[in-house]
């Protein structure tokens, strides 16, 4: 188990370290990218700009932008932000936990509905019931979060705020945990509910088939001949082999959505978490910001992909984790 | 005969025997009224896509790719602007007119270039279809098999294609989407013959099929890790069964039905996504449409002209619909083991 | 600026009948509204995003400027009114607008007294000197351009970091004055000493670059915190005693913030819901309608000196040829992209360099049906007839842009228009961002994209000049505001005059600016668009909404209950 950790942990670093890399080339080799003309102002002459670049050490050779960025970024942290001149390492600190609020109450609820909705579908496999549940999933997918997130403040903060439904609905925006705990689910009701519908539908889905392939399973027809009924066939046997996929991705999903991944909710409804600075920083070219949220991200990434592999083994017994 | 095999579950009893497994699956295939009647639908909605040009030309007499923000057209017999400008309070906006239900005349009414919604729409479908297959198809194929050799032979093997798995899940698409259209904004990626521009569909292509690769290949090693250790495979390996023959025969069949699940959907993620890249300039380019790009002109007319954002994503959820359950039917089709419960 | 007057009239009334009503003893009649009662209060902005550093120097968004008007002075100041008054310069710090003697080139400044920054200092002779100082210092962008000028500059330009300006700037702390001396006559001097980057800081702020650490001003408030991806404080300076209302106004509210982060349509909502007062971003297009109808008292559509143009590169194909840059203007329907702006209520169609209203302006416009003094509709027969004869046909063309909602389509629409004539366009919007300066560097070869300008001050150099003269052009670099490329000598030449002419008579050199104005019109190195208008959504409790033309809306003229 020691081993699995250490070789994991080395992993991630080997992750983080390639990306890290890319993200320099990429960002380098964009002409307009160029951040100097950016900080020194706008007309500023041509003596200027020169100044601007050596003093923000643009003029040194790139393995030594890299490695001193890298410095910056993990061993003094004191990496400064060419948009906004703040440093870096604060701001993402600031911002995960918003980010964490997000995707962990999004990914309960997911995950609840999308079993319910799953199972649901699958004992009424091939009736009505099974049809609408599926319809409704994959509509879910089809819609853009941006665009679902747009209507949800439509209703939420426009057309029907005056109205008991939706007046309890406070102004778009993060209330810390630490403030109001009341105000904090409030706030994250809504972005909550617009993640989880992009990720319900498909995880019932993939449930649904894994669980009705199952029931074809050699040892599902053991447990039935062995006197089980049918519910109680579906919930033991076929649920945990067929969660295999399910988990797979959802570690894939979260990962990801830990990292920045669900950066249009958390503009479309002002969070200010890792997703929304990672736009904010997309849409200035702020180099030192990018850097440290794909780095962030990556780590989580691997995590989140070691934590799976290790519930694989506890699924499936016969599986035993490379 | 028995009495118990003449009332065991038609099934069995039903089909000719002697007939190839191939017929046998088409002929499930079609008893399935559901797959079937889907797999019409998605077969009008190419045909649709297809007959973009028939539609802009002769029956809505419009040039979708014009922008006509001082154009009229005709609603109930009078001429009206098609992006009229406010005339109350202040005066200030002007709306793109909405839904006319009239199939000459705007049908869907107008997006905030003056341009006929409906006409775009059917164009778009051809662009969005392509991006969403084509790319669906790279996830699909390269994931199942990079999926496949990393559970099947573990070890390093496993270690290294996982981590490449991780760097490639963890990749900034949009900074590289970003970063790549400011590079093409006026030179082309030239390979020998090909030339590929930011406007050419090869390069979300490309993109959305790598980049979701892990969201198949990790889900398809963790089923393969599992069914590696199954009863009938060690019974397999103790016959001495080869490798190729282990592969061909248990594990990629369950596997498949896995893929074939996830191949409609992993297509309306690319059919989305595509509408970001877009957004970013790599990709469908103005004044070319995709369903995603109608959705991005649409999202600046949620409030005001929602059919323009609404139309597409219906599209895109019913091609998804049609071809999940199209997909559900091939699968049940194939799966002889999908035949105890008899076919209905 | 007929608001303004509106409602200082309505107020007088309103005193007026409450006070007889008053007068006659038992009156039940409602409160009477004094100004003194409108103190107090927290004004709540909102904006997409923070502009950057705090540091006024260097800031050159008008994001911040507007929030400077407020919190930093300068020897003189931009006059805080609405209209065209705002274009008058009045003393600020300093006592009186000096008449430059030596020649024009030495200015001498009384300094007021009694004026404190926000840390309880009194601002002294040598704050003002090391302020014009610390702009070479810390490299303010208009240090090579606007400062350039003052004796000494060029040395400080050379080496920021021991910048002296020995015999440029001299404070005399016992007569409390300020002497500069420049090389040259300037007749927009008094201009640039009025502008943010020469406000007058305290000695001792940092020669660097403050980032988001606030500097002591001397405004009626200060920036009490700053957190780029958060908000903005600003409170009242508590060490402020107004010496000026036409400088520096002794504001109403107690606070003011700014909150970062929420897209436009968001805060469109919460102005209509009342959860703040203000946007900096412009109201979406679909959501024009709906704050023209239902919130229209709310809604203040102020006239701007600025444009929306359309540089073509004319050092490459097609656009090097004149012939296809006059056949673009010819055919761009001027209404359609000021319908995509928000339609003929917010601008008005131009064709030429200077807005209405700007010294030199005469009504000029060629590209037209009719052509005379105004823009009426497109000619497309002229302008395929003028493609045809440049030979330029069928080559294709990038129309480069802006990102943003409205950017994008008025660059969607000049592709739908260069393919009506024949070329082969595509549209390429950037990031918001880097739309300024990418165009600027001819290494990224762009051939026509979509911009706005807007001035620094009301003089036509300003437009003329800085966006059309051989000077501004500087190939290979990130700042070459002359996107166009655009250098003919012979109009050059009469720039130099003209600007040499102001000195001595500023009637005859804005004479030779509206030829000048004819001149670069006529010799297409642009299509102008439109001239805007600045639309301020705001809260049902702001009061005294004032629209400054040099620096728009005056924040701390407002009030909020």
């Amino acid at each position: 188990m020691l081993r699995f950790v250490f070789r994991r942990m080395a992993s991630a670093l080997l992750v983080m370290f390639s990306l890290s890399v890319l993200v320099f080339l990429i960002f380098f080799a964009t002409p307009g990218a160029d951040p100097v003309a950016r900080i020194a102002g706008k007309n500023a002459n041509q003596q200027t700009l020169r100044e601007v670049r050596k003093d923000f050490g643009l003029d040194r050779p790139m393995p030594v932008q890299y490695g001193l960025m890298m410095k910056r970024l993990f061993v003094s942290r004191d990496l400064i932000s060419t948009a906004t001149r703040d440093e870096v390492v604060p701001q993402v600190v600031e911002a995960a936990p918003i980010t964490f609020s997000l995707v962990l109450g999004a990914a309960i609820l997911w995950v609840i509905f999308a079993i319910a909705l799953g199972l649901i579908a699958a004992v009424h496999r091939g009736r009505t019931l099974d049809a609408v549940v599926m319809i409704v999933g994959l509509i879910g997918i089809s819609m853009p979060v941006f665009w679902v997130g747009e209507v949800v403040n439509m209703f939420t903060q426009s057309r029907l705020h005056d109205t008991f439904l939706f007046s309890w609905v406070p102004p778009l925006g993060y209330v810390p945990l630490t403030e109001s705990p009341i105000g904090w689910f409030k706030a994250l009701l809504m972005p909550w509910l617009t993640l989880s519908i992009l990720y319900i539908g498909l995880y019932a889905r993939v449930l649904r088939s894994a669980l009705v392939e199952s029931q074809e399973e050699d040892y599902v027809r053991t447990a039935r001949a062995k006197g089980l009924t049918e519910r109680r066939v579906l919930f033991r046997h076929s649920l945990r082999t067929s969660l295999i996929t399910f988990v797979s991705l959802f570690g894939l999903d979260f990962g990801a959505l830990v990292g920045g991944g669900a950066l249009l909710v958390e503009v479309v409804f002002n969070l200010h978490g890792l997703g929304w600075l990672t736009y904010q920083a997309l849409q200035q070219f702020d180099l030192p910001v990018i850097m440290a949220t794909v780095v962030y991200a990556a780590f989580f990434v691997v995590i989140v992909n070691a934590a799976v592999d290790l519930v694989y083994a506890l699924l499936d017994p016969r599986v035993r984790h490379a | 005969m028995s009495e118990a095999a003449a009332s065991a579950p038609a099934l069995v009893g039903a089909l000719p025997s002697g007939a190839s497994p191939w017929k046998l699956a088409r002929r499930r295939l079609l008893r399935n009224r559901l797959a079937l009647f889907m797999l019409g639908v998605f077969v009008a909605i190419v045909l649709l896509s297809l007959a973009a040009p028939l539609y802009a030309h002769d029956v809505a007499h419009t040039d979708p790719f014009r922008s006509h923000l001082d154009g009229t057209t005709i609603v109930n017999g009078k001429s009206v602007p098609v992006m009229p400008q406010s005339t109350g309070g202040l005066g200030i906006g002007a709306t793109p007119i909405g839904p006319t239900w009239d199939l000459h005349h705007y049908f869907l009414g107008a997006d905030n270039q003056g341009r006929d919604v409906a006409a775009r729409l059917l164009y778009g479908g051809r662009n969005s279809l392509l991006i969403g297959f084509f790319a669906a198809l790279i996830t699909c194929l390269a994931g199942t098999l990079i999926g496949v050799v990393a559970g099947f032979f573990g070890g390093i093997t496993d270690g290294v294609i996982s981590r490449v798995l991780e760097i490639v899940w963890a990749f900034p698409v949009y900074l590289f989407a970003i970063c790549l259209s400011v590079i093409l904004v006026n030179q082309d990626f030239v390979f020998g013959p090909v030339r590929i521009g930011s406007g050419s569909i090869a390069l979300p292509i490309m993109i959305i099929g790598i980049v979701y690769i892990p969201y198949v290949a990790r889900p398809v090693r963790g089923e393969v890790l599992s069914l590696r250790r199954r009863e009938f495979v060690e019974a397999a390996i103790g016959l001495g069964a080869s490798r190729t023959r282990l592969l061909r025969k248990d594990i990629l069949p369950n596997v498949a039905t896995t893929v074939i699940v996830l191949f409609p959907l992993v297509m309306a993620i690319a059919m989305l996504t595509e509408a970001a890249l877009s957004f970013l300039s790599i990709g469908v380019q103005p004044p070319d449409a995709s369903w995603g790009t109608i959705i991005q002109d649409g999202k600046d007319l949620i409030r005001t002209r929602p059919a323009v954002a609404l139309a597409p994503g219906l599209a895109i959820a019913l091609t998804v619909l049609a071809l999940n359950v199209l997909g559900d039917g091939i699968r049940d089709a194939l799966d002889p083991r999908a035949k105890v419960r008899g076919i209905r | 600026m007929h608001r303004f007057t509106r409602t200082v009239l309505v107020l007088v009334v309103v005193t007026a009948i409450a006070a007889a009503l008053g007068a006659s003893g038992r009156a039940k009649t409602g409160r009477v509204t004094t100004v003194s009662d409108h103190r107090g209060g927290t004004l709540k902005l909102l904006a997409k995003s923070a502009a950057g550093t705090l540091d006024p120097m260097i800031n050159y968004t008008l994001a911040y400027w507007q929030l400077y008007q407020a919190s930093y002075d300068g020897l003189l100041a931009f006059k805080k009114a609405g209209g065209n008054e705002a274009f008058t310069v009045v003393p600020d710090i300093a006592q009186s607008v000096p008449t430059p003697t030596n020649g024009g080139k030495k200015w001498v400044f009384k300094i007021r007294k009694g004026i404190k920054f926000s840390n309880g200092k009194t601002v002294k002779p040598t704050d003002v000197a090391a302020s014009y100082r610390r702009i070479f210092k810390v490299k303010s962008p208009t240090s090579g351009t606007f400062y350039a000028g003052i004796v000494g500059a060029k040395a400080c330009l050379a080496h920021p970091a021991g910048c002296t300006l020995k015999g440029g700037v001299i404070a005399n702390d016992k007569a409390g004055t300020v002497t500069i001396n420049l090389v040259a006559p300037d007749p927009e001097f008094k201009y640039r000493v009025s502008v943010p980057h020469a406000s007058i800081l305290p000695a001792n702020a940092p020669s660097k670059d403050s980032g988001s650490k606030p500097i002591p001003g001397t405004g009626a408030y200060y920036f009490a915190s700053y957190n780029p991806n958060k908000a903005l404080v600003m409170k009242r300076n508590p060490y402020f005693k107004q010496w000026s209302a036409a400088a520096q106004p002794d504001g109403y509210v107690d606070e003011i913030t700014e909150s970062f982060g929420l897209t436009d349509e968001a805060e469109v909502t919460e102005i209509e819901n009342g959860q703040a007062d203000w946007m900096l971003e412009q109201p979406p297009s679909d959501r024009l309608n709906e704050i023209g109808t239902k919130y229209a008292s709310q809604v203040h559509i102020s006239p701007l000196t600025a444009f929306w143009y359309v540089p073509m590169n004319t050092n490459l194909p097609p656009f090097n040829n004149l012939k296809a840059r006059q056949a673009l203007s010819y055919a761009v329907d001027r209404n359609a992209t000021i319908k995509i702006f928000g339609g003929t209520n917010l601008a008005t169609p131009s064709c030429q360099v200077l807005p209405p209203g700007f010294p030199g302006h005469k009504d000029y416009c060629p590209y037209t049906k009719n052509p005379g003094a105004h823009w009426s509709a497109p000619d497309l027969a002229k302008a395929k007839a003028l493609v045809k004869a440049s030979g330029t046909a069928r080559q294709k063309v990038t129309v480069v842009s802006s990102d943003d909602a409205v950017n994008k389509a008025v660059a969607v629409y000049l592709q739908s228009v260069l393919n009506q004539l024949g070329y082969k366009a595509k549209v390429k919007p950037i990031s918001a961002n880097i739309s300024f300066t990418y165009p600027q560097n001819t290494k990224n070869k762009v051939q026509i994209n979509v911009q706005q300008w807007y001035q620094d001050y009301p003089t036509a150099s300003d437009f003329l000049y800085v966006l059309f003269g051989c000077e501004s052009f500087h190939p290979g670099s990130d700042s070459s505001i002359n996107m166009a490329g655009f250098c003919n000598k012979k109009i050059n030449a009469k720039m130099h005059q003209a600007l040499k002419l102001a000195v001595t008579n500023e009637q005859r050199a804005n004479t030779m600016w509206s030829q000048i104005d004819r001149m670069v019109t006529d010799q297409a190195p642009m299509v102008t668009l439109f001239n805007p208008k600045h639309v301020d959504f705001v809260s049902k409790r702001v009061g005294n909404f004032t629209f400054s033309k040099e620096f728009y809306w005056l924040v701390a003229k407002s009030w909020v209950q």
